[in-house]
C-alpha cells in the first residue's frame, strides 16, 4: 500500500438507484483511492439518525415523497456539518455516498419537479468529482427496506402495501435519470471506471 | 394525454369543492402576542354558531414532533436544519391534517403558519427565496391575522412567566449564554422580518396591547366579512399535489 499523503480536500458525489450498490460502490472506491496514498472518508445516508427514528413512529406510512425530501435535506445539511464539512477542513477526500442525485432522481419519478428538489438541496456545495454506483439486479424494482438506502426506505414507506415492492419500471426510470447528461464527467464505477474516477481525483489533488 | 386528463379533472374537481371547502385562517405574531388566547376564543364562538373547527399548532405533526423535541432539547440542530424539520412538520400537516379538514369544510385556525417559519429563519439568516421555496407548494389561508407587538413588549410579557428556550431565544444564533438577554436581541430582527411579512403579503394587523375582548369582537368581524382566497388562483398546485397521494398520506 502507498504511503498516506496528506492532501487537499475534495468531494466525491457517488449516487445510485439502491443503496446497497451506493455502498458497495463507495467501499470499493475507498479501497482503489487508498491504494494511491489517498486519506478518504465515506459520509452515508441517514448518519442523523432521522430516517431510522421515523420509521419508528407509528405515522410513518403517512409521510410523502415530498416530506421525504424534505427530511433527506435535514440530513444532509447534518452530514455536511459533522461529516462532509469536517472532514474536508481536514484535508481528507470524502466520498459521499449517497449525494444529491439520489434523492433528486428518485423525488423526480415519483413526480416532483427537479427544479424544487435542486433548489431545495442548493446549500451543498458541488462535487469536486462525481460517480454513478454500479447498478446491480437491473430486471428488480425495490424491496422495501428501511435499512438499506433511501430508495429502498422509501419504498417501504411509499409502496402501497408493505409487502410489495415499488415496480422495476420505476427504478428504470430513477437510472435513466440518474445517467441522463448533468454537465462535467460522470464517472460509472465499473469496470475501468473506478480506477478512472479514482484517477480524476488523484489528478486534481497534483494540480 | 391521460395526465391532461387526470390534470383536468383534479383541477375542475378543485373548483368545484370551492363553494364547500373550509375556511383557513393563520394566527401570527411575536411570542406572548396573545394569539393563542385569540384563537380559542374564535373557536369557541365559531363552534358555537355550529361550525365544525379544527385547530393546528406549530411543530405539532406526530410524525416529526418526537425528533424535533429531542433534538432541541439537547440543542444539537444548526440553523438549516432547524429549518428543515420545521418545513417537514409543516408539509406533514398541510397533508394529513389542514387539506382533510378543508376539504371536509371544516374551519382551519392555525396556531401560526408559514410565516412563522419565513420571520424566525429569515432572522437566522437563511435566504427567504430558499425558505419560500422550501414550503413550495404553498397553501394560502384565506385570512392571516397578525397580532401586532414591540420587542420590548414580548421580551417584558415573555420573560414575566418564563424563560425562553434555546431557540425560541435565538441563542442558536446569538451565542448569548443568557436567554432573555438573546431572546430581547432575536426577537428585535424577527420583528422587523414580521413586519416586512405583513406588507408583502398582506396581513389583517391588530394591535396586540388592546384588551383581549376588543381584540375578538376584531377577530370576529374580519372572520365575518372574510371573502375565500380562490384555491385554483393561489393554491391549485398544493391542492392537485394532495389529491394525487394515496390515501394513506393524504390523513
Amino acid at each position: 500500500m502507498a504511503p498516506t499523503t496528506q492532501s487537499p480536500a475534495r468531494l466525491i458525489a457517488l449516487d445510485g438507484s439502491r443503496g446497497a450498490d451506493i455502498a458497495k460502490s463507495a467501499e470499493q472506491l475507498a479501497v482503489e483511492l487508498r491504494e494511491r496514498g489517498v486519506t478518504c472518508v465515506i459520509s452515508r445516508w441517514d448518519a442523523s439518525g432521522l430516517f431510522g427514528e421515523l420509521a419508528q413512529t407509528a405515522q410513518r406510512a403517512t409521510a410523502s415523497i415530498r416530506t421525504l425530501s424534505l427530511v433527506y435535506a435535514a440530513d444532509l445539511a447534518f452530514r455536511l456539518r459533522w461529516e462532509i464539512g469536517a472532514a474536508l477542513e481536514s484535508g481528507a477526500v470524502v466520498i459521499a455516498a449517497p449525494y444529491l442525485e439520489t434523492a433528486i432522481a428518485f423525488g423526480a419519478c415519483r413526480g416532483l419537479p427537479e427544479q424544487w428538489l435542486r433548489e431545495l438541496l442548493r446549500f451543498a456545495p458541488p462535487a469536486d468529482v462525481q460517480g454513478l454506483a454500479r447498478e446491480r439486479k437491473l430486471d428488480r424494482g425495490w424491496k422495501p427496506r428501511l435499512d438499506r438506502g433511501y430508495p429502498e426506505y422509501c419504498a417501504a414507506l411509499l409502496a402501497p402495501t408493505a409487502s410489495k415492492r415499488l415496480p422495476k419500471t420505476l427504478r428504470a426510470g430513477v437510472i435513466a435519470t440518474l445517467r441522463s447528461a448533468r454537465g462535467g464527467r460522470v464517472y460509472r464505477l465499473e469496470g475501468k471506471g473506478l480506477a478512472q474516477a479514482a484517477s480524476a481525483v488523484t489528478v486534481r489533488l497534483r494540480r | 394525454m391521460a395526465r391532461t386528463v387526470v390534470a383536468r379533472t383534479l383541477t375542475q374537481l378543485i373548483a368545484e369543492r370551492e363553494g364547500t371547502r373550509g375556511l383557513l385562517i393563520a394566527f401570527e405574531g411575536p411570542d406572548g402576542s396573545g394569539k393563542t388566547t385569540q384563537r380559542k376564543l374564535l373557536k369557541t364562538w365559531l363552534e358555537s354558531e355550529g361550525h365544525d373547527v379544527v385547530s393546528t399548532r406549530w411543530a405539532s405533526s406526530p410524525l416529526v414532533r418526537p425528533l424535533l423535541k429531542v433534538r432541541k432539547k439537547i440543542r444539537t440542530l444548526s440553523t438549516r436544519e432547524y429549518s428543515l424539520l420545521h418545513a417537514v412538520d409543516f408539509r406533514h400537516r398541510i397533508e394529513t391534517s389542514i387539506l382533510p379538514a378543508l376539504w371536509a369544510g371544516k374551519t382551519v385556525l392555525a396556531d401560526r403558519y408559514l410565516f412563522t417559519a419565513l420571520a424566525r429563519d429569515a432572522a437566522r439568516g437563511l435566504d427567504l427565496d430558499w425558505l419560500l421555496h422550501a414550503y413550495t407548494p404553498l397553501l394560502w389561508p384565506d385570512l392571516v391575522i397578525y397580532f401586532s407587538m414591540t420587542p420590548e413588549d414580548s421580551q417584558r410579557r415573555i420573560a414575566s412567566t418564563r424563560s425562553p428556550h434555546f431557540y425560541e431565544a435565538g441563542q442558536d444564533v446569538t451565542g448569548m449564554a443568557d436567554p432573555v438577554a438573546s431572546y430581547g436581541h432575536f426577537i428585535d430582527r424577527v420583528v422587523t422580518e414580521y413586519e416586512n411579512l405583513a406588507v408583502i403579503f398582506k396581513f389583517v394587523t391588530i394591535d396586540a396591547g388592546d384588551a383581549v375582548y376588543r381584540q375578538h369582537t376584531r377577530v370576529r368581524e374580519l372572520v365575518e366579512s372574510v371573502e375565500k382566497r380562490p384555491w385554483p388562483e393561489f393554491s391549485k398546485d398544493a391542492v392537485e399535489e394532495w389529491l394525487r397521494q394515496p390515501k394513506a398520506q393524504r390523513g
